[in-house]
């Protein structure tokens, strides 16, 4: 009897403790609707007394959002590019082999992690300067970036390749492929799941890039739509509403790609490779 | 994207060829400024103006972000990439006017028909001085004052705003009701400039200054502070309130009175649902020595500039117009010989008198080529003391030490 | 010439040609800064050589008057307990999450996605929602733990010295669980359903299953998840200068923020660099973990 019971328990469950997660997120709406005093009131208010839905056209209008979302895509596509070719080879081979050597290669991909983006910035700069990629700053931003992601994705694929039955690779080189046939052709095809969804991770992440934008662009019709964000503060206020509705107009559509492409997403990642 | 930059480049040629026509060699000045990040202000739209008024000039404006623009101009100025004219937040003028990154307009200033330096406030004016030298003039100027809830002042008995911190006590426990959540003040004394905005007027009323803070005065206002605190008359979150947020709380009525500034202003007419009104900073002790924080930003014009002569030309059309600024973006000339036009709005126009007022007593931070490490020392102190971690003056004291080590 | 492609078709030389793209890349644009960073944590540092690679060269001073800050010590205790505190309860909710979106119920992965949400949002933005989500006074959460009588009196999280440090562990809690609990997700669902089978056919109860099975199957994919949030910690940033700049009085001053703080806000670069240099330290201890637990896996 308690078995047909069970999954609805667990289901509803689930949607409390979603529910209770996602509260920040509702917070982020209702104070977007807020007037700049009353979300300062207390008790607070779980809904504003007038809600201010015209702060929304008012930020859109303000900001040039279609071209910053624009920058945010070409961004995080350029990040997502130079990540998965150069770091899905990487991982491959850090899980191929098990000696001294891939030791040594791992320890460097997470150290060369250790410092933060705001601290690598002033020599980033520097470099690109000389070097004459401040001219073509979306490029600079995407080269950087990808560094910064770099690690992540290689630690995560590395992974995928680990769950690729090694004798199948062999099977295929037995058979008279040459490591790049065997590489291409078999053990690519089994680990794209896996690829795929640290492909996606890396994007949105890298949507959100901002240390390096802000600094590197200069122009704002280059600017990802994370860079805008900052200039609502202001040396004496603080425009929270209008924050709010920046971040929820540039939020809620990646949201809801992910909640269409979750399926995706997530069975791809927990499905692993093969299993 | 290649395509993109082949028409970019297809409609400049075409834009030179247009521009072309007067023979005049033209000079590009770079112009850096917080303003028109997120809505137009004084430096891009006058900087437009005068672009199209002068055909030998163009100019090419960068909004930076407020957090931002030291930052920036800092690894510009190392790599070459520095701007000619930028404007700073006024504590932070010191450290490029004292390492000789800004150019010594003293000379050009006084030769000027249109720039007196006689007409500006003097706190303004020395923020932008070193070693007696002018680097910079003042962009537009901004203060703090007390402001107080009418409504609540006549439901607790109470007339006239405070005019000492004892009296800030004593009222602030009058007016605080727990039961509608009313604390009786808010002020911000947050761990960062805006603290240290807030409380060094205070050291500086007691007889210090940057390079002094452990003064009686200021140990007996902090100690006043603190029972504000623990008492309940004031919230624990002015440790971590910004001043926009802390005055937020003083409209939505959840206090009675707030230490802010003109920047307010607007909001507050907008959003309060009571009677309001402005007064002086409180002293010490009645009739005591006034001090108050100064605010606002400051132009200056970049030591490595080739083009001085059309940056002062710009820096003089800013000048020129700042009998505009406070109608059209609300910013408070550093000048006392632009009378303020009456906006029509009695509680604004009654606060506005109150600030030109207290302009006359404020004293810039600094100025000082490390003053962040000093700001640091002062606001640490005055958290440490308000969290009851170490008494005021052990706290002022340690901070003096910092201080004496940044001096000497 | 010819040997050397045969080699790249068939040999090593394929290898390490994937390997050494990506090293060389990460090399020039993470080892080149690591290093101009290193280097100024022993160079007096002003800013006209700020983009200079070599300075006044200064010895250790500027370690030991980073040590001598008054709030050295405060900022390396704060940075144990963030780090710690944040890690445990990333990993502990992520996995007792990801165990419970393995079990097989409607919508489980639908409402799983849901949780990746703290992914995609700006650190800036998720600082200024909890910002309003901790304030003492118009906060939501007292209003909450009061309504559920936890707490009678208001608890000023970001302002007293006692909670900012958990104010902002908490946020950080929030922000990093979408992480722990997608990479735990994946681990799990990499184990065979056979073990578990065989195991209660041999009669081991839920818990028993959990610490022969799950555990051991699941030691790389932890190692990878620890050491990967250790770095991510450690880096953490937005979420400071939304809640509390540090305060009151650096009690929630963490290393990275101060590293931040003393080269973009007091213009103090070399300390700042010495800051992160020191940082260095707990980053040689997750990639330590992380390579050792590498040791465990099985290959598929």
């Amino acid at each position: 009897m308690t078995r047909t019971y069970t999954p609805w328990i667990l289901l509803t469950v689930a949607l409390a403790l979603a529910a209770v997660y996602l509260f920040p997120l509702y917070w982020m709406y209702v104070t977007s609707l807020k007037t700049g005093s009353e979300m300062f009131a207390n008790p607070p208010t779980f809904w504003p007394n007038n809600a201010n839905f015209g702060i929304y056209p008012e930020v859109w209008a303000r900001r040039a959002m279609p071209t910053y979302l624009w920058n945010s895509v070409l961004i995080a596509g350029g990040v997502t590019a130079i990540t998965v070719v150069l770091g899905t080879g990487c991982a491959y081979v850090l899980a191929r082999y098990r000696n001294h050597w891939i030791d040594v290669g791992l320890f460097f991909v997470l150290m060369l992690q250790v410092l933060p983006a705001s601290v690598m910035i002033t020599p980033l700069f520097v470099g690109f300067n000389q070097v004459g990629l401040l001219n073509y700053p979306r490029t600079a931003v995407v080269l950087a970036a990808a560094a910064k992601a770099m690690p992540f994705f290689v630690v995560l694929v590395r992974a995928t390749f680990m769950s690729v039955p090694r004798e199948l690779e062999e099977a295929a080189l037995v058979d008279g492929n040459s490591r790049v046939g065997a590489f291409f052709f078999i053990v690519l095809p089994l680990a794209r799941n896996g690829i795929l969804v640290c492909a996606i991770l890396t994007f949105m992440s890298a949507f959100g890039e901002y240390i390096y934008s802000k600094s590197i662009i200069q122009s704002p019709s280059l600017q990802p739509a994370s860079v805008g964000l900052s200039g609502f503060l202001g040396p004496n206020s603080t425009d929270w509403s209008s924050i709010m509705a920046y971040s929820a107009i540039y939020v809620t559509p990646i949201l809801v790609a992910f909640v269409i492409l979750q399926r995706r997403i997530v069975s791809g990642l927990t499905s692993g490779a093969l299993k | 994207m290649q395509l993109s930059k082949r028409g970019l480049l297809a409609s400049l040629a075409i834009g030179a060829l247009v521009a072309a026509t007067p023979a005049q060699a033209q000079v590009t000045l770079k112009v850096w400024s917080i303003d028109g990040v997120d809505r137009p202000g004084i430096a891009d739209v006058y900087a437009k103006e005068f672009d199209d008024a002068n055909e030998d000039v163009v100019i090419e404006y960068r909004a930076v972000p407020f957090d931002e623009i030291v930052n920036e101009t800092l690894r510009a100025f190392a790599t070459g990439n520095a701007p000619d004219i930028v404007s700073f937040d006024n504590p932070d003028f010191a450290l490029f006017s004292s390492r000789g990154a800004m150019l010594d307009i003293t000379d050009r200033v006084a030769n000027s028909e249109i720039v007196s330096k006689a007409e500006y406030f003097e706190g303004p004016l020395n923020s932008v001085t070193w070693e007696g030298k002018l680097y910079g003039l003042p962009k537009y100027t901004d203060t703090i004052g007390i402001f107080y809830n009418k409504d609540l002042f006549a439901a607790a008995g109470l007339t006239e705003p405070p005019t000492t911190w004892e009296q800030v006590a004593d009222y602030a426990e009058k007016l605080t009701d727990p039961a509608n959540n009313v604390y009786g003040i808010t002020f911000s004394a947050r761990a960062g400039e805006e603290g240290t905005f807030q409380f060094l007027p205070i050291i500086q009323m007691s007889g210090g200054g940057a390079d002094k803070v452990n003064t009686e005065g200021a140990a007996k206002v902090l100690d006043i502070w603190k029972g504000l605190i623990d008492n309940g008359y004031a919230s624990r979150d002015v440790l971590s309130l910004g001043q926009w947020d802390s005055t937020g709380v003083f409209n939505s009525g959840n206090a009675a009175m707030a230490i802010s500034g003109p920047w307010e202003i607007d909001r507050m007419v907008e959003d309060a649902q009571f009677d309001w009104g402005v007064a002086l900073l409180p002293t010490i002790e009645e009739g005591d020595e006034r001090s108050s924080a100064l605010g606002g930003f400051n132009w200056g014009i970049m030591a490595n500039t080739a083009h001085p002569d059309e940056a002062f030309r710009l820096l003089e059309y800013y000048v020129s117009q700042e009998d505009r600024i406070f109608t059209e973006f609300g910013n408070l000339p550093a000048r006392g010989d632009i009378a303020l036009p009456v906006t029509g709005i009695e509680k604004k126009d009654a606060a506005l008198t109150v600030f030109q007022e207290q302009l006359q007593y404020a004293q810039p931070r600094g100025p000082h080529p490390e003053w962040q490490k000093i700001s640091k020392a002062i606001y640490d102190a005055e958290q440490q003391a308000l969290t009851g971690q170490m008494s005021s003056m052990d706290a002022l004291n340690q901070a003096q030490t910092t201080i004496d080590g940044i001096f000497n | 010439m010819s040997r050397f492609f045969s080699g790249l078709r068939d040999g090593v030389g394929f290898d390490i040609l994937l390997v050494g793209a990506a090293l060389l890349f990460l090399l020039a644009l993470a080892g080149a800064p690591l290093v101009y960073n290193v280097l100024m944590s022993f160079q007096q540092v002003d800013m006209f050589t700020l983009g200079a690679l070599f300075r006044p060269f200064v010895g250790v001073d500027n370690y030991v008057a980073v040590v001598q800050q008054p709030e050295f010590w405060l900022v390396t205790r704060n940075t144990l307990v963030f780090v710690f505190g944040s890690m445990a309860g990333q990993f502990v909710l992520g996995f007792a999450l990801a165990l419970f979106f393995a079990q097989n119920f409607p919508g489980a992965s639908t409402i799983r996605g849901l949780f990746l949400v703290s992914w995609v949002m700006p650190g800036l933005v998720v600082g200024g929602i909890w910002s309003f989500i901790l304030a003492g006074d118009y906060g939501v959460l007292n209003v909450i733990l009061k309504a559920l009588g936890i707490i009678d009196a208001n608890v000023f999280w970001k302002s007293d010295p006692n909670f900012s440090i958990w104010a902002v562990i908490i946020a950080n809690i929030w922000l990093g669980l979408a992480f722990n609990m997608l990479l735990l997700s994946v681990g799990l669902a990499a184990i065979s359903r056979d073990l578990y089978e065989a195991a209660e056919l041999d009669g081991a109860n839920a818990f028993q299953r959990f610490w022969t099975i799950t555990m051991p199957m699941m030691r790389p994919t932890i190692g990878a998840v620890l050491s990967l949030g250790l770095i991510g910690t450690l880096q953490q940033f937005d979420l400071f200068p939304a809640l509390t700049e540090g305060g009151p009085a650096n009690t929630s001053n963490v290393a990275g923020y101060w590293s931040w703080q003393l080269s973009f806000q007091l213009y103090d670069f070399a300390k700042g660099a010495t800051v992160s240099v020191m940082m260095f330290l707990l980053v040689l201890v997750a990639s330590v973990v992380y390579v050792r637990s590498t040791r465990h896996e099985v290959r598929g």
